[in-house]
């Protein structure tokens, strides 16, 4: 029997402030981690900083809170040492397109089997309500003096361009929308990414329940939209892009969510390591025993004379 | 200096076969049984900038330490005459082509307008015209300098017209005409020159056949000639085989024996190398494999390394002053979570680019207290090639026995030199991983029972949680006053616990007779140039000790306490790479016991053991108690 959502609830109290869309987020997590059954130790949720980033200690699998902007290193260094464990990454908008914006592109690039779940407030709820980088130009929220003028950052395009091989969107109030989206991305073979716009019912009073109920639709429920790559071809490929890509730039009176594009078929980045290391998922870094059971090390000094032999001289005259 | 040993310089643009050329000397001179070292001094630069090859070669030892004047000069250009004609000695040889006679100082826009300014002052104060053929000439009426002037151009027509090779190729060889001429004067045997090129051309048989061909030929030339001036004596060393390795080299060999699993790096000067190499020498079969990773950027790799370790494996990354800079936060992260990560540093000047290929012991301070907050950290240490390879297996250890991120910091002098060494001995080699558990139900990762928390990893059989701020035993958030505090001390106690565990000889060492005249303190690369020096003084009545400082945290107080309380402090001296003299701070700031005198070098060259020798005499004169090194090109 697959594990009930309560039993990945921490029971810690948590801190976010009545009403925020982060509940939403958390409780289609716990939702999704239950029908897939995840067990909770070969589970690890890795947040950055920001009310988003605490997401780890509320949940009852392994939590590592890491730092602002580079929860992806952190989860890349887990999931490559131990693919086996299922790795998914809770951060802001402001931690993953703002200050870790190199390493969600590094991402993307790689296509290492990896969830990335951005908490999408166009604030930097934590530090009062400054501008988030999914902040459109001329909004002037709660706390900020004047409206924004930077332009704002279309995660959907970034994600595509940088490699992401499942990009989606969910709303964090459409809970059972947004635990299907879960599910699907951790099962997905490969960097998956779903942005989550989700209300800061503090410092966001643009961008609110009420902003996001009159404008939502879900893509599926569009007569023949189809995200998914079926083939490797490269044209089909271009071609789902392409129409994920223009669904990406409507944000006005009508802003898509669901699945933009899904391409099962493209190289994780263990693949690739396996291709070099044929061993590499059998006995990947952190499950290979280096030590005998004297606690000597594996290379005697014969095995370190012929693996590094190119480096050793004989010497001519004084032969021992 | 020793008479027997041979000093001996290869100077040329960058790009033109230097590396090449000082790895098939190398490789024939270990093979003859001589001990080498050869230190690569070059400009942030891939083509045409002035590099050179400095060697020390000996017959009776296993030389660490670099030293002037030279006896031996290669020029492949003109530059090379003009940059290094004051570091040939009396009775020396310098080599270079015809072509280079007729080049003006002014004309060689490679060179620096300030270092060209500079050797123009020299020139004209030592009355000699602007052209290198006037100061061969003047080498060689003035100082009894030997030109050995070869015909590159002849040479090169030669093997093109013999072998069918399109003369824009037969360039190429131009080094080997470098090596040819020095066989000739040293009396490599043929046998080890062919060695050598094998050991660097593998099975390119051509390249072999072409170079054997020429490297004979100007060699033949050449001793018909000036006979074999240089000749070495037949080695004494009794060794039969050497390791012939740089810094980056040895590291990383270290690094595979200690179970090293996973190595994440963002490319940089001097530190980069190393993960070349491990990405070379990363899959042993039925013995496992390494990951190598080049990450995004240098917060990529601490980060990636921090979480590979949090899943059990051995990590680690290696980088130099600007990549660790960007790696400070996370290295707080792994201090704060007692995550057992090892950050390979190599220094270079600084600070920003500073002096981004050459050498530096400028980041002592700056590794000591790196990132906000405290924490209990190691900074370890080494001397040379042979202790790096020992100290970066212990890294390990030390890292995951007390849980804690160790700082290995080393500088380019070592990772860069080339030198012989005898093969390390890996049977008293341990691997010490520290309390390792499975966890289980209700594991709590900072468990306050034990100082050191027993480890479970992150895919055991527990759940356990991590976070960059202060925390409880299962690692979520935490800031009670009374909890925090006893957190905090969990974490500060080990430096005590590893202060009373860790053994004297892996923190500090001295090197010399009880009860010297004069002790010089040193740490790195200084090592070896400290010794040399104290022996050369040995000969003029000198007693001295060395002070090899290793582990600067946790500081072995008592034991420097000791050894300076005992001393006469103006009989003292810190040899350091850097301005401050930062070991000096650190001694004064842990002991409260202040040395004066100081030897400072902070240009970016080695010290050298005859300068270092000079300035010791004049400390111990009483003529200065400060005295700054420049010598170098
Ligand atoms: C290096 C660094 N700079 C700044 C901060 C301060 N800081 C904490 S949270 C945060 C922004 C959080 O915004 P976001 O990532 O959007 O998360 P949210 O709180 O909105 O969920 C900042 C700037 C920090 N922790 N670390
Ligand atoms: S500040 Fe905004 S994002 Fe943060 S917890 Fe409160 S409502 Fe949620
Ligand atoms: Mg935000």
């Amino acid at each position: 029997m697959a594990r009930n959502p309560s039993t990945y609830r921490s029971g810690l109290w948590i801190d976010w402030c009545p009403g925020c869309g982060n509940f939403g987020i958390i409780t289609a997590v716990y939702k999704a981690f239950s029908e897939l059954d995840l067990d909770p130790s070969k589970t690890v949720v890795v947040g950055g900083i920001g009310c988003s980033g605490k997401t780890p200690h509320f949940i009852n699998v392994n939590g590592v809170h890491s730092l602002h902007g580079r929860a992806i290193p952190f989860a890349t260094g887990i999931k490559l040492a131990n693919p086996e464990l299922t790795v998914v990454v809770n951060g802001g908008d402001g931690d993953i397109l703002g200050i870790g914006m190199g390493h969600f592109i590094a991402l993307g690039r790689r296509n290492v089997d990896i969830t990335v779940i951005m908490h999408d407030n166009g604030v930097y709820g934590l530090t009062k309500g400054q501008a988030a980088p999914t902040l459109k130009r001329g909004i002037k929220t709660k706390a900020l003096s004047k409206p924004n003028i930077q332009d704002a950052i279309n995660p959907i395009a970034i994600a595509l361009s940088a490699g992401y091989t499942f990009v989606a969107r969910g709303y964090s109030l459409n809970i059972d929308h947004l635990k299907e989206l879960i599910k699907q991305a951790i099962s997905h073979k490969g960097a998956s990414f779903i942005d989550v716009l989700q209300p800061c019912v503090v410092y966001n009073n643009i961008y609110t329940r009420e902003f996001y109920s009159e404008r939502i639709y879900v893509l599926d429920e569009v007569g023949d939209w189809d995200p998914e790559v079926k083939s490797e071809r490269v044209d089909e490929m271009m071609q789902k892009i392409d129409q994920a890509w223009r669904r990406s730039l409507e944000w006005g009176d009508k802003i898509p969510i669901g699945i933009f594009y899904k391409n099962p078929n493209y190289s994780t980045f263990e693949e690739r390591l396996s291709m070099e290391v044929p061993t590499y998922l059998e006995k990947p870094p952190a499950k290979q025993v280096i030590t005998t059971s004297e606690g000597r090390p594996i290379f005697t000094g014969d095995v370190f004379r012929e693996f590094f032999s190119k480096y050793i001289i004989r010497t001519k005259n004084n032969r021992r | 200096m020793n008479e027997d040993e041979l000093i001996l310089m290869i100077g040329g643009p960058q790009g033109s076969g230097l590396e090449t050329t000082a790895q098939i000397l190398t490789s024939s001179l270990a093979y003859s049984g001589y001990g080498v070292i050869s230190d690569r001094e070059y400009y942030s630069n891939i083509t045409g900038r002035h590099s050179y090859i400095h060697m020390n070669v000996s017959p009776h030892r296993i030389p660490l330490d670099l030293t002037y004047p030279v006896k031996l000069l290669g020029a492949m250009d003109a530059e090379t005459i003009f940059t290094h004609f004051n570091d040939l000695d009396k009775g020396g040889f310098v080599i270079y082509d015809r072509s280079v006679r007729g080049r003006k100082l002014d004309s060689i826009v490679s060179m620096p307008p300030i270092t060209k300014s500079r050797i123009r002052e020299v020139l004209e104060k030592l009355g000699i015209g602007r052209d290198a053929g006037s100061l061969i000439d003047y080498l060689v009426e003035n100082r009894g300098i030997t030109g050995v002037e070869l015909d590159f151009r002849s040479f090169l027509k030669d093997i093109s017209n013999k072998f069918g090779i399109v003369s824009t190729q037969a360039t190429r060889y131009t080094s080997s005409i470098l090596v040819g001429a020095l066989a000739g004067l040293i009396d490599i045997e043929r046998d080890a020159i062919e060695y050598g090129l094998r050991r660097r051309f593998g099975s390119r048989e051509k390249l072999i056949k072409h170079n054997i061909y020429l490297i004979d030929k100007v060699s033949r030339q050449v001793s018909e000639e000036y006979g074999t001036p240089m000749k070495l004596p037949p080695s004494k060393l009794n060794v039969g085989e050497l390791l012939v390795a740089s810094g980056n080299d040895i590291i990383a060999m270290a690094k595979v024996v200690a179970g090293l699993r996973f190595q994440s790096y963002y490319p940089i000067t001097p530190a980069a190398d190393e993960s070349f190499f491990l990405e070379t020498y990363n899959n042993f079969g039925d013995k496992g494999s390494i990951l190598v990773i080049q990450t995004e950027d240098e917060i990529a790799a601490i980060n990636s390394a921090i979480g590979a370790a949090l899943a059990g494996a051995r990590s680690a990354t290696a980088t130099s002053g600007p990549g660790f800079s960007l790696m400070v936060e996370g290295f707080g992260w792994a201090g704060i979570n007692e995550v057992p990560v090892v950050i390979t540093y190599y220094q270079r000047g600084g600070p920003a680019t500073g002096l981004p290929t050459r050498g530096a012991q400028s980041d002592l301070m700056y590794s000591l207290f790196a990132s906000h907050g405290e924490f209990a950290r190691i900074v370890l240490t080494s001397g040379d090639h042979i202790e790096a390879f020992y100290d970066a297996i212990e890294a390990f250890n030390l890292a995951e026995k007390y849980q804690v991120p160790v700082i290995h910091l080393l500088d380019k002098f070592l990772a860069n030199s080339i030198v012989t060494m005898e093969i390390p001995d890996l049977s008293s080699v341990k691997i010490d991983r520290g309390e390792i558990v499975d966890g289980g139900p209700g594991y709590k990762r900072f468990d306050l029972s034990k100082t050191i928390s027993p480890r479970a990893f992150i895919g055991s059989s527990a759940v356990m949680w991590y976070t960059g701020s202060e925390h409880d035993e299962y690692g979520h958030t935490n800031e009670d006053p009374v909890f925090t505090a006893r957190m905090y001390e969990k974490r500060m106690e080990k430096l005590d616990i590893m202060d009373k565990e860790i053994p004297l000889d892996l923190r500090i060492r001295y090197y010399g007779e009880k009860n010297p005249d004069y002790l010089l303190v040193g740490w790195g690369f200084v090592k070896n140039t400290c010794l040399k020096a104290i022996d050369n003084l040995k000969r003029k009545g000198l007693k001295g000790g060395y002070l090899h400082l290793r582990m600067f945290m946790p500081f072995p107080v008592k034991y420097v306490e000791e050894i300076l309380e005992d001393m006469d402090i103006s009989r003292v001296i810190a040899v350091e790479h850097d301005y401050m003299v930062q070991s000096a701070l650190a001694i004064s700031l842990f002991t409260g016991i202040r040395i004066r005198n100081s030897i400072v070098k902070y240009n970016g060259r080695p010290i050298y053991v005859h300068e270092l020798t000079e300035a010791i005499e004049k400390v111990l004169s009483g003529e200065d108690n400060r005295v700054v090194l420049t010598y170098g090109a």
